[in-house]
């Protein structure tokens, strides 16, 4: 090192505070509190439209599942298809405990992060020394044989029937007659899973399981216990999806394979959204839900009689272009311009 | 064992199916040493490199690090007792920032974020990073990154630094900062092994040199009386023409 450089560093060594450097958890957290007044405003501005608040649910619900999946799915860079799984084991849950021990479908929602947490130990415990596309295809077939259990469990399930959750309605029921308190209720599981991710992201945790994505080996370089990193991940990743499944099920009050485990509905879905928002970024989720489901919804209604499958084909278009031209979604490709931009400002 | 060694290899050794790469290897490292361990291509470097990081189990032997033997352990368990390292081909996390990646070892025995930042904070200082803290990791130059390197291994807090050819890939101005930079971290304190094939690197060093070659230590001593050794010239030159 030549001596003028050492001089300069010694000057700046009393100046040399780290955190200035990381954008804080204070920091994300405002952005958040931000985030639930743009929703506040939009439920006051939606809230005699059923229709448009049916989609502000959807959009809020699909936003924070694909946020829980984000977690151990952008962050850890494990790409799991297999949230469907734990999406199912929230929504079989709640509907169980309520619709036979009668039990108020908030206080379900403990459970449902316990099972749904404990059915992704079990099975990521052995998927996880599968890496890359490999660990993805196991996880594939993990909601497959899900499905097939769901099936045949018809105790648990109601089988191939489903089970229908009786309205009963009333707050303690987790059953109204408008849509204005689920589009809430779904606001609200989005803001939690945007708190948690944020959380996590801004622990040792999120950049242990960043370190792990990036590179494993330097990972383990510096003591980080790769499985254990990743199984703490895939915890919080499958609990906050089982509350989503909890919630979706307590919305809609009808539970079925087909609705739960369907892999283009719900397992690849939540990966998709975050492929399109960008993933491994905090707030790529949730601008993937902004587009897609409402862009679905409206599909849906417009091509769905006349070309039936014609929603399907714009969608697959969309990934394709993005999978093309925006390999780092919204958010990612958003942030690379502002990093551009702001590098040239400081030199 | 009560003396300060920091690191041993005892009769290390490690056989890929019939070849040997490393055969019987002993050296010790005191606490506060700098020792290179240098040999030309096919020497067994590497494979002596990852046997005390981890990488591989022993065939046969032990690797001991203060006093404990720790040929069973894993490599991330090994930087939990203080073994830092850096790679061949730089494995720094290149979409995070500097700081981000020194933070990542900062983290070991640091839980919390501003104590992590403000640590790596330090250690960039000390490696001369520390304006280039907010830079992403994969923009930064060959050098930096072999900085980064260093800087990582350092926030673990580790008592011993293992630098596999740290100086592969540099130009000679480069060569000579990170040289500087190992000299001032030995000469703070710290442990360091080096694992070089460039000659001219370890000569800057002037410290104890240990020449390999198939797996063999042909050399131990001073740069000055391990160059000049006809073994160590022949490992590198081949035999002098008759």
């Amino acid at each position: 090192m030549s001596k003028i450089e050492a001089t300069e560093l010694g000057g700046r060594r009393t100046t040399g505070k780290g955190d200035r450097h990381i954008t804080s958890l204070a920091t994300e957290l405002l952005r958040i509190a931000g985030l639930a007044g743009l929703f506040a405003i939009a439920l006051v501005v939606l809230r005699d439209d059923p229709f448009l608040l049916n989609i502000l649910a959807y959009t809020c619900l699909f936003g924070g599942l694909a946020t829980s999946w984000n977690i151990i799915g952008g962050f850890g860079g494990q790409f799991s298809l297999g949230h469907g799984v734990f999406f199912a084991a929230g929504a079989y849950t709640t509907a169980n405990l309520y619709f036979h021990f009668g039990i108020s479908p908030w206080l379900t929602l403990i459970p449902a992060v316990v099972v749904a947490s404990a059915v992704a130990l079990a099975v990521s415990w052995p998927t996880f020394r599968l890496k890359g596309p490999f660990f993805a295809i196991a996880t594939l077939a993990l909601n497959e044989v899900a499905f097939v259990l769901a099936n045949y469990f018809d105790g648990l399930t109601g089988g191939p029937r489903g089970m229908m959750l009786p309205f009963r309605a009333g707050f303690e029921n987790m059953v109204f007659t408008s849509k204005l308190p689920y589009a809430i209720i779904m606001i609200g599981f989005l803001l939690v899973t945007l708190v948690t991710a944020a959380i996590v992201l801004r622990s040792r945790l999120g950049y242990y399981l960043q370190a792990v994505r990036l590179d494993e080996d330097a990972a383990r370089s510096v003591g980080i216990g790769v499985l254990r990193v990743k199984l703490m991940g895939m915890a919080v990743s499958a609990g906050l999806t089982g509350v989503g499944g909890s919630l979706f099920a307590m919305y809609i009050r009808y539970v079925d394979p087909p609705t739960l485990l369907s892999i283009q509905d719900v397992g690849v879905r939540f990966l998709l959204i975050s492929l399109i928002g960008g993933v491994g970024t905090l707030y790529g989720p949730l601008a993937g839900a902004l587009l897609i489901v409402p862009l679905e919804f409206q599909l849906r209604a417009t091509l769905g009689s006349a070309l039936p499958g014609g929603n399907l084909m714009v969608l697959g278009a969309l990934l394709v272009i993005f999978a093309l031209f925006m390999r780092k979604g919204l958010v990612g490709t958003v942030s690379d311009i502002w990093d551009r931009y702001g590098r040239r400002r400081d030199e | 064992m009560s003396d300060a060694t920091a690191l041993a290899a005892e009769n290390l050794t490690k056989r890929f199916g019939g070849l040997t790469a490393v055969g019987g290897l002993n050296f010790s490292l005191r606490r506060g040493d700098l020792l290179s361990i240098i040999g030309p291509n096919g020497a067994g470097k590497t494979t002596l490199f990852n046997l005390l990081t981890g990488q591989h189990p022993p065939s046969d032997g032990r690797v001991i690090h203060e006093g404990r033997d720790i040929s069973a352990l894993a490599p991330e368990q090994r930087a939990r007792l203080g073994l830092g390292r850096t790679f061949q081909i730089s494995k720094t996390l290149t979409s995070m920032t500097a700081l981000e990646n020194v933070m990542i070892g900062a983290f070991l025995h640091r839980g919390k974020l501003a104590a992590a930042a403000e640590h790596a904070m330090h250690i960039l200082d000390r490696v001369g990073l520390a304006r280039r803290a907010s830079v992403r990791a994969g923009t930064l130059t060959l050098s930096e990154r072999r900085r980064l390197e260093i800087a990582r291994a350092l926030a673990l807090d580790c008592s011993v630094l293992l630098l596999d050819e740290v100086m592969a890939g540099l130009n000679q101005r480069e060569v000579d900062d990170v040289i500087g930079l190992v000299r001032q971290l030995h000469a703070e304190g710290l442990t360091v092994l080096v694992i070089e094939h460039n000659l001219k690197v370890v000569r800057a060093f002037e410290n104890r040199v240990i020449v390999m070659d198939f797996g063999r230590m042909i050399a131990d001593g001073t740069p000055d009386k391990v160059l000049s050794d006809p073994q160590v010239v022949e490992a590198y030159l081949g035999k002098k023409a008759e």
